[in-house]
């Protein structure tokens, strides 16, 4: 339990799934007081013994179930159930004992896709949540720049950190982030490294290798310049192959047509086949079992651009991506997990990139925690986790002068592991030195090794 | 098994142990005793040592309930014998066995003594043995959650390992807060009864170690009579704070934080107080002739229900004279013991209600071989896991009861002492019938029946099954790793 010092808020959770799971887990380590509501006691108590929480049995749309979970009291409420009836049902409820209370629900039928402002404004819901379609999001943006394991974007999609992994060969083995900067560009910096199990946020003196996964800060235009400097190629993919025809993968084919990429989805579900050739006339949609090698062949995987494993069945995605690399070179690849936590074992796999969805939906909601733990001074943007929850990357909004404001970087004393990595200053982006300062109405980004960051001042010793 | 982790909680257990000795140096600086440096120095070594043992904290604080049942046999384990040393060195307790009886049986708040001149002992060392009772009664480790902070969601495993009752739940959502407001609870109840004593006219000293001896639902006496000699209005204070201790903490929770109506929904409570009720009545009536006063015969009914339903164990008269149908009901009662979540011992009273429950439910299947039906309490259905565990509970206890009174009786006393002797460490009360009546004490036992009734304290206090865990080897099975093979 990390302290802040301050009361963590009082938060009720419905739906002990997947979801549910991560999200629990994640809101006790930051120290808030979590009842978790659903119907299923065995998941409860397996719940219950992991993390410091208290279950509730019960329907989380039923008045007395909730009034006994202390929804009077409670400061946010998030319903993350199976359905997105009864999530909706639930915050509506939740929401007539207590005007004050923030709820967030999980709506990810396609069929309300274009009224989710309208449910949100009419049902007063702080937040609607829809993990397919951010990780359909995440996937897309993959797909732009294939170069990228990871990309996460922030100030609104004007910065991102990326990463990549260093290749045999590549002209940064051996180099200092010293000697990038002066010989190849000043516009990104490297905000972490990862070599086997260690993660490092560098400083000026250290050596890469190849082998080494970067993750670097930089606007979009000048991360592709720089990918290009050091031999990568920055064009999107051209065709995509999509395994499995679940919501994220209509969401996805969706973006991908619209920008121009030959679309094909492999579903096993004649049924569904003619729901998404009907919602997706563009696509070319299969009928036959992904898993199944003859007809990734016939429907020309070694061929395709890219390939997006979206099964339901993690296990399958995970073979999908190795067949898919071990017979095409230089394929780009992204696999869903949805499911299976051995992330020792898949960071150590070739899969190329990972998305998971959970995860994705969890850090949302952290981020809206911390920010109204903060209050209203408060000022959190964004927060990703990078390098498996090991380090942090929070964007903060100044509002008001303080104690970091108006200094030149380097007389501040920062907290060790702690790196000014992007400053946002009215749309103009810069990745800022030693020289840089912080001004009120800045956006800044801050990447960090420490853990339960909420206001810009916490970078501080 | 995680052993680091293990060594951080005894180390948190040794420095707290030696905090609570500033307690008893204070008290022994104030009377002018030169016991207080044997305590100093002790408190000094345990804080030290604790203090070194715990510095480095544990990057993996997983705890497994299997790594709670250990961790909390060993912290009472180590409790005991590090709180029994300042008497053996103090020189009021020489031998080793009965100062860790006599520890044992505080921490455990039993209450069961082996001293025959409790008056001899020095202040230092009688507060002491009641801030025993005190720590013991809501749980050494339900302490160290409440005040260290502790890093992940398994440190319920602690709790619910040291916590007595069928079932352990927490009150609000945060383990520590429950471990805080079951504290603020209990300290609250305790100071009102000081200040309360004290103010009808019991000296201080006398007051701070009655109140802590009810609070921990422990026993110990300061006075060799334990309370006949104090006055009948101090008495009824007495057996109405041993009530109070005795019910279900959850009932004060819903009255402090004004949810009455839940607090008036927990039939335990109800059948608690229905039990003493009822008890006391039939006592009343049945030793009126002793006493010859209406007053006097209620007083020491319901007093002596009052410390055997609670396990408490003072006594106001020797009710090893009484009549049998009266002995016989106070036996009974320590069977049942108080309610779960309370400083009581015993059996409880949830595990009687499920288990009468069950034997409804299970004639009623006679009647009707199909019909399905849940055993509900409170409101809420019980499950099937609990029932089980219940009804194991009771098969446990009588294996430990008929083994522990197997050898006991080897030392040829006669069968009443032995069966109370053993009933009233099993059950945490203190004085039994005959022999270990409540004028006399434990200290004619042998060695062996002394470690015998020491197990029984410490297994009946954490509920049987985390001693039994702790002891079983299969518990320690692969942890001493073997050199890894070579796998071709």
């Amino acid at each position: 339990m990390i302290s802040f010092g301050k009361r963590g808020l009082k938060i009720i959770v419905v739906g002990a799934g997947k979801v549910g799971d991560t999200l629990v887990n994640r809101l006790a380590e930051e120290g808030h007081d979590l009842v978790i509501i659903d119907k299923n006691v065995d998941r409860l108590t397996e719940l219950a013994n992991l993390c410091d929480c208290m279950g509730v049995i019960g329907n989380g749309a039923s008045h007395e179930v909730l009034e006994e979970a202390g929804v009077s009291n409670a400061d946010l409420f998030i319903a993350v159930t199976e359905s997105d009836e009864l999530n909706l049902l639930c915050c509506t409820i939740a929401k007539q004992f207590n005007k004050k209370l923030s709820t967030i629900a999980r709506v990810r039928n396609p069929d309300y896709g274009k009224e989710i402002p309208y449910l949100r404004s009419k049902l007063s819901l702080e937040m609607i949540i829809n993990p397919e379609y951010e990780a359909a999001v995440e996937a897309a943006r993959l797909l732009y720049l294939p170069a990228a394991i990871l990309i996460n974007s922030f100030a609104h999609g004007a910065a991102e950190i990326v990463k990549i992994k260093i290749p045999e060969g590549s002209v940064l083995d051996g180099k200092t982030v010293a000697y990038l900067g002066s010989n190849y560009t000043n516009d990104i910096l490297i905000v972490g490294v990862e070599r086997g199990e260690e993660v490092t946020i560098p400083n000026g003196s250290f050596e890469l290798k190849s082998g080494d996964i970067i993750s670097f800060a930089a606007t979009r235009k000048n991360c592709h310049a720089f990918l290009k400097s050091i031999g990568f190629q920055t064009n999107s993919v051209k065709s995509s192959i999509i395994i499995g025809g679940g919501k994220s993968a209509f969401y996805l084919a969706d973006q991908l047509i619209k920008s121009g990429i030959d679309v094909k989805i492999i579903e096993k579900d004649p049924k569904r086949c003619d729901e998404l050739a009907e919602l997706l006339p563009k696509a070319t949609i299969i009928n036959g079992d992904g898993i199944n090698e003859a007809l990734l062949e016939e429907t020309g995987i070694r061929d395709v651009g890219s390939v997006v494993a979206m099964t339901g069945i993690d296990e399958e995605n995970i073979m999908l991506s190795l067949f898919a690399r071990q017979i095409s070179k230089g394929i780009k690849s992204v696999t869903k997990i949805n499911k299976i936590s051995f992330t020792d074992v898949i960071n150590r796999l070739d899969l190329g990139s990972v998305i998971y969805p959970k995860q994705i939906t969890a850090e949302a909601i952290i981020t809206y925690a911390r920010a109204k733990q903060a209050g209203i001074g408060s000022n959190v943007e964004v927060m990703y986790h990078l390098f498996d929850e090991r380090a942090e990357a929070i964007e903060f909004k100044v509002k008001e002068p303080s104690s970091v404001t108006n200094k030149k970087l380097k007389e501040l004393s920062l907290k060790p592991n702690t790196l000014v990595s992007c400053i946002n200053r009215s749309g103009k982006i810069t990745i800022p030195t030693g020289n840089d300062s912080i001004e009120v109405g800045d956006s800044v980004m801050i990447v960090t090794k420490n853990k339960g960051f909420t206001a810009l001042t916490d970078i501080l010793k | 098994m995680n052993i680091k982790m293990l060594i951080y909680i005894l180390g948190k257990v040794l420095l707290l142990e030696g905090a609570l000795m500033l307690l008893p140096i204070g008290c022994g600086s104030f009377y002018g005793e030169k016991e207080l440096i044997v305590y100093a120095i002790l408190a000094a070594a345990y804080m030290l040592a604790g203090f070194l043992i715990s510095l480095k904290k544990p990057k993996n604080m997983t705890v497994f309930i299997k790594d709670g049942c250990v961790a909390t046999a060993l912290s009472w384990l180590v409790l005991s014998i590090a709180g029994c040393i300042p008497f053996i060195l103090t020189g009021e307790i020489p031998s080793f066995t009965d100062a860790m009886f006599e520890t044992a049986s505080g921490f455990t708040t039993t209450g069961a003594s082996i001293l025959n001149n409790v008056e001899g002992l020095s202040h230092t060392s009688l507060l002491w043995r009641s801030l025993t009772h005190w720590i013991g009664g809501m749980g050494v480790l339900v302490f160290l959650l409440a005040v260290v902070p502790m890093t992940g969601g398994s440190n319920m495993n602690l709790m619910r390992a040291e916590s007595p009752g069928p079932t352990v739940g927490k009150i609000v959502p945060k383990v520590r807060s429950t471990a805080k407001m079951l504290y603020y609870i209990y300290l609250a109840i305790t100071v009102i009864e000081i200040i309360i004593l004290y103010a009808c006219g019991m000296p201080f000293f006398d007051s701070v170690c009655s109140a802590f001896g009810t609070a921990g639902t422990g026993g110990f006496g300061i006075k060799n009579d334990s309370f006949t000699s104090y006055a009948p209005h101090l008495q009824w204070i007495v057996a109405v704070f041993m009530l109070l201790f005795g019910a279900n903490f959850n009932f004060y929770y819903y009255v402090t934080t004004r949810q009455g109506a839940k607090a008036l929904k927990m039939s335990e409570v109800k059948v608690y107080l229905a039990v003493a009720a009822v008890a006391t009545a039939i006592i009343s009536v049945s030793i009126y002739g002793m006493y010859g006063s209406i007053e006097a015969s209620v007083r020491h009914a319901l007093f002596q229900v009052a410390t055997c339903m609670t396990t408490t164990g003072f006594a106001t008269t020797d009710f090893d004279l009484w009549p049998a149908l009266a002995k016989f009901v106070l036996v009974a009662l320590m069977f049942i013991g108080a309610c779960a979540s309370s400083t009581g011992g015993g059996i409880k009273i949830s595990r009687f209600q499920i288990m009468f429950k069950s034997i409804k439910r299970e004639l009623e299947s006679y009647i009707h071989p199909r019909t399905v039906k849940k055993i509900h309490l409170d409101g809420k259905s019980v499950e099937t896991d609990v029932e089980r565990s219940v009804a194991l509970y009771f098969f446990i206890y009588l294996i430990v009861f008929v083994t522990s009174m197997l050898i006991v009786a080897l030392e040829g006393h006669d069968l009443e002492t032995v069966f109370t002797s053993v009933t009233a460490t099993l059950n945490n009360i203190g004085p039994g019938l005959s022999l270990v009546g409540p004028t006399r004490n434990y200290s004619f036992f042998s060695d062996l029946s002394k470690w015998v009734l020491i197990f029984d304290m410490l297994a009946g206090r954490l509920e049987l099954i985390p001693i039994l865990v702790f002891l079983n080897p299969f518990t320690y099975k692969g942890i001493i790793k073997k050199a890894p093979k070579i796998q071709g």
